[in-house]
């Protein structure tokens, strides 16, 4: 159905404005006519001249009004003389092709509007009884069916279509079907979809490539463009990866049309088991509400968690409502270097509070006089036994490193520029303690470590021995509180949520620092403040990302007080908890030499797997020559090896490719070796299943839709207006077309502006009284 | 008749004297316990860091005592119990107090790189702040008589994280004593021996022997080591659910005479020696473990 302005546009200009948008003007006028009109303007000029000189009744205004309106009465008699006329290109009917694209993809399935799917106007259109519409495509073009979802493929019978396709891969779908009409005469292509693409597939590309080949793509939009009522849960950020029995908190974003303001019930669900629930009530329409649930990765191994928003009445699509995550839960136990120097009461009570956690290995080096050194949970008898690591090799066997009051000046250069290499290259984490030998007080200013910590440091002045003696330079009180972000951080949330959290944080007694820190390094996040009579605000814990691993700086001295201070209960766990959270997250993410990983962590059968393995080796430099195994076990337990060969675009990268036929969960074991040594061993998983991407986002997506038709010079069309679409096609360069001349000079708007302009004059004169 | 009168007077007074001794006697051992010290309130976090407890003894108070004017990661901390013994304003909790715990510091300063502070810290096990001081070192247990406050505090301490070292108690006399006030204290929790293979004798210095440290009298003089029936000395343990050491009993041995005189060039320096390397293994120790 026309636009009101088109047909306006219609009624005065003769044609469709698109027919002015397509064709070209040129006049028919024969040369006698323009000889005729050169004199007939060469007369005109003394006219002119001699018209001003007239004097009367008439005022100068009144002339110049007059003369305006007879002269443009003259040059529209003039235009009309030229034989103004439109040159459009229209097919010869019969002699081009069209490609028909029709989407199969189950969004098509969505009965969004007057109850019916969206996939009903296909086989209405183009069903076993053809619709005007299809009879009209047919008597001018030769219809070319394709079907597409994730690939595109011929279609003989249009009425074939099972709206069962996991995906909308629509660059894709355009390249094919113009692939395939490549050798014939092509008027162009026509898109019927709801244009929700999930490829995640860049169209600029596709666009400028129909562009060079002159193939006009009208696209046909179906479904509604906003939803009336529907909830969805548009993201879910989480971890691939963690430690058995760590404390997760989940980013969930929740959109929603026309739920504002009501409060809707998010569940976490282990393998079914809900793990946790919150309610969340849901922002305004044009915003997503974007929530932090708190939950345990209890059980080790693969595990699929399901985050899930109770489906509410009226909702249009329900199976929007729940997002699958797979998260690799690990049963490690990585070892984290704790290195003191001095015998201080945090190691002591560090030890204890991670002393029961079977995934946290803490080796702790303390140096308890001038060059003297107490090991604690080694592995070996050699292990650090000589002091601080010396080389690459041993401080990389190290997923994380806790430095305590310690100064800078007993590490030598390499090792300080070692530890910032450990973060940056090698991608542990690294904790700083606060403490009397801990930050700027332990001449860290300058050095490669200060490079990597969050916080800045200031460069402090020399201090006499007499003063070291007597103590040291700052001390303050501080009462600790998370900041907004630390309420629900995994590492600082205690209790369900944040109100829980923030209140039990009100109850902890005050610690003590011994540091000055002021600044936080920009990009860097603060998790907890401190303020106390001696000092106002100053970070207390903030971490940043650096290079490849992470950085943190906890500038307190005693945290042990949260465990021993008389107003703590003995049955709190907090100091345990903050520690265990602590160092977990600190060495969550951290990658092994060997690491494999899959580009998502759902695919649907059939569809390709990428397996991509990082290889270093124990200095953490990529390895190009090594041997690297994939070995991939099915859900059914049957096994098969999978080739992997370096990507050469990326130092230690290596590739390779399966295809899931079952589904479930697939085990991807991956192993390198160089010259006969191994390096390493990973594990990583995949999922397949029957995507639901399809229910995701899959309001019509006209923008799109609109973008793909005019920047290829086609139209984009819904089915109110997809009537015209037949006529439209017909003038198109692309094709067996012919040049078609239309005559403009008996437009009405000329007859309009004729009686218009002559009709004013006549007014004019009349209300002047120069008739 | 004269002789029998002499007797007679002979007998009297010697049921006099047996009755004045066993009153004296009777008054310098078996004294009732003191009243227990009122706890002071909580203070804020600092403090009682840098102020002496009220309720130490008189004796204590007198003498001058530095109060620190800086934070210190260690303090050296004698309990300040309540016990059957007491002379003037002598106490048993201070038996070599101040001068062990100065001495000692002198040692464990020079040894070890340890932030300690210089000075003696007397804190009772009534205070608060006490959980402010995760070792504690307490002498003369055999006389321990503590007020039920007294044994809440501490278990609260113990359980929370705190490590007590008790020295200097003898025989079995003040073993019964010492273990009926330990029952009350954690009811239920064995006292073993430590063997020498426990981290507690290598965690700093390898101690390869139990050494039986003698008062300082009998030290001096070279006379016999020990007191009492306690002939024989042990270290002994008391351990949590999760098997950490709590308790550090050093019985029938007195660590803290020799502290207080390792400095006189005749106390011999095998024993002093035995008493620096035992105290500063027990705080590497208690500050890792």
């Amino acid at each position: 159905m026309a636009s009101w302005f088109e047909n306006v546009f219609e009624f005065l200009f003769k044609y469709r404005p698109l027919l002015f948008e397509r064709g070209t003007l040129s006049f028919g006028a024969s040369w006698v006519v323009l000889v005729a009109s050169v004199v007939a303007v060469v007369a005109a000029v003394p006219l002119l001249l001699r018209y001003r000189d007239v004097r009367g009744k008439s005022s100068a205004r009144d002339r110049v009004v007059l003369t305006v309106l007879r002269t443009a009465v003259l040059l529209l008699v003039l235009f009309c003389l030229f034989r103004p006329a439109l040159v459009l290109s229209t097919v010869v009917p019969q002699r081009s092709f069209v490609g028909i694209l029709l989407d199969d993809s189950r969004s098509m399935q969505i009965a969004d509007v007057d109850e019916q799917p969206r996939g009903a106007f296909i086989q209405e259109t183009f069903g076993p009884e053809s619709s005007v519409l299809a009879r009209a495509l047919a008597d001018k073009f030769m219809l070319r069916f394709f079907r597409f979802s994730e690939s595109a493929e011929r279609l003989n019978d249009p009425a074939g279509l099972s709206f069962a396709g996991s995906r909308t891969h629509l660059s894709r779908a355009l390249q094919r079907s113009t692939d395939e009409l490549s050798n014939v005469p092509l008027a162009g292509l026509v898109v019927i979809s709801d244009g929700a693409d999930n490829s995640n597939a860049a169209v600029s590309d596709t666009l400028l490539d129909l562009q060079a080949r002159k193939v006009p793509v009208y696209t046909v939009g179906l479904g509604r463009e906003r939803f009336t009522r529907d909830i969805e849960v548009t993201r879910v950020e989480a971890p691939r990866t963690v430690l058995a029995g760590s404390s997760l908190v989940v980013e969930v974003t929740i959109s929603q049309r026309g739920f504002d303001g009501e409060t809707v019930r998010l569940d976490v669900e282990d393998n079914g088991r809900i793990v946790n629930s919150r309610d969340v009530t849901l922002t305004a329409e044009a915003e997503a509400t974007t929530v932090r649930i708190h939950f345990t990765a209890a059980d080790a191994g693969a595990r699929v968690f399901v985050f899930k928003v109770t489906p509410e009445e009226g909702e249009m699509v329900t199976q929007n409502n729940e997002r699958h995550q797979l998260i690799h839960v690990e049963d490690e136990r990585p070892k984290i270097l704790y290195f003191e120097g001095e015998p201080r009461f945090e190691l002591k009570f560090i030890r204890r509070a991670v002393s029961d956690d079977e995934n946290l290995q803490l080796v702790c080096l303390q140096r308890t006089a001038e060059n003297k050194f107490l090991r604690l949970d080694v592995d070996d008898p050699e292990e650090l036994s000589s002091g601080f690591p010396k080389t690459r090799e041993e401080l990389f066997r190290y997923r994380g490193i806790i430095l305590g009051s310690v100064e800078a000046s007993y590490f030598t250069h390499d090792q300080l520029r070692m530890i910032s290499d450990f973060v940056s290259q090698r991608g542990g984490g690294l904790l700083t303690l606060g403490g009397r030998l801990s930050f700027s007080e332990g001449g860290y200013a300058g050095t490669p470590v200060a490079e990597v910590l969050p916080i800045v440091l200031e460069p402090m002045q020399e201090r006499s021995e007499a003063e070291e003696l007597a103590g040291p330079a700052f001390f303050a009180g501080l009462s600790v509180k998370p900041t907004p972000f630390g309420t629900t951080h995994p590492v600082t949330q205690f209790g369900a949520d944040t109100d829980a959290s923030t209140a039990r944080w009100a109850t902890m007694p005050p610690l003590s620092t011994l540091n000055v820190v002021e600044r936080v390094k920009p990009g860097a996040t603060t998790l907890l403040t401190g303020s106390g009579p001696e000092v106002d605000e100053q970070p207390v814990l903030v971490f940043q990302r650096y290079g490849r691993g992470r950085s943190a700086a906890l500038t307190i001295n005693d945290s042990w007080q949260w465990q021993m201070h008389h107003d703590i209960p003995l049955e709190d766990m907090t100091h345990e908890l903050f520690w265990r959270k602590l160092l977990r997250w600190l060495v969550s993410y951290v990658p092994a030499q060997v690491t494999v990983t899959t580009e998502k962590h759902r695919y649907a059968p059939g569809e390709n797997v990428s397996v991509r393995a990082e290889v270093d080796d124990d200095r953490f430099l990529k390895v190009n020559n090594a041997r690297v195994t994939g070995s991939v076990r099915t859900p059914s337990g049957e096994r098969f090896d999978i080739p992997m060969e370096w990507t050469v675009d990326k130092d230690g990268e290596y590739q390779g490719n399966f295809l899931p036929s079952e589904k479930g969960i697939y085990e991807i074991d991956v192993t390198a070796a160089r010259e006969g040594v191994e390096l390493g061993a990973a594990t990583g998983y995949t999922e397949s299943q029957e995507l639901d991407d399809e229910y995701f986002q899959a309001e019509m997506r006209a923008p799109l839709m609109q973008r793909i038709a005019s920047e290829t010079g086609g139209r984009f069309y819904t089915r109110e207006t997809v009537d015209r679409l037949p006529e439209d096609m017909s003038y198109t360069e692309g094709g067996t077309t012919i040049r078609e001349r239309r005559d403009l000079w008996d437009m009405p708007i000329v007859f309009f502006l004729l009686v218009g302009l002559v009709g004013s004059e006549w007014g004019y004169r009349k209300l002047r009284g120069l008739a | 008749m004269a002789l029998q009168k002499r007797w007679k007077l002979s007998s009297a007074v010697a049921v006099v004297l047996a009755v004045g001794l066993g009153f004296v006697c009777f008054a310098a051992t078996a004294r009732p316990p003191v009243a227990t010290p009122e706890p002071p309130q909580s203070t804020d976090a600092q403090q009682s860091i840098f102020t002496l407890p009220e309720a130490l003894s008189d004796q204590a108070r007198r003498r001058p005592i530095a109060v620190p004017n800086v934070p210190r990661e260690f303090y050296f901390t004698r309990a300040a119990y309540t016990g059957y013994y007491r002379f003037r304003d002598f106490r048993s909790w201070s038996v070599d107090f101040p001068k062990a715990d100065r001495q000692f510091l002198i040692g464990l300063r020079r040894l070890t790189n340890l932030d300690a502070y210089e000075a003696e810290n007397a804190v009772p096990l009534t205070d608060p702040d006490l959980n402010k001081y995760p070792f504690l070192y307490t002498v003369e247990v055999g006389y321990m008589a503590l007020s039920e406050a007294e044994v809440v505090g501490l278990r609260r301490y113990l359980h929370a994280g705190g490590f007590l070292v008790i020295d200097d108690f003898w025989g079995s006399f003040e073993w019964e004593n010492f273990q009926n006030q330990l029952q009350r204290i954690l009811p239920g929790y064995p006292i073993v021996d430590l063997p020498l293979d426990h981290p507690i004798f290598n965690c700093f210095y390898n101690v390869q022997e139990i050494v039986q440290v003698p008062n300082v009298g009998q030290g001096m003089q070279g006379g016999p080591t020990w007191e009492s029936d306690g002939y024989y000395p042990a270290v002994k343990g008391v351990f949590d659910e999760q098997g950490r050491l709590m308790v550090v009993i050093n019985w029938n041995t007195d660590l803290g005479d020799a502290w207080e005189w390792a400095e006189n060039p005749y106390y011999p320096l095998k024993f002093s020696t035995y008493a620096y390397q035992m105290g500063v293994n027990f705080i590497i120790y208690a500050m890792s473990h």
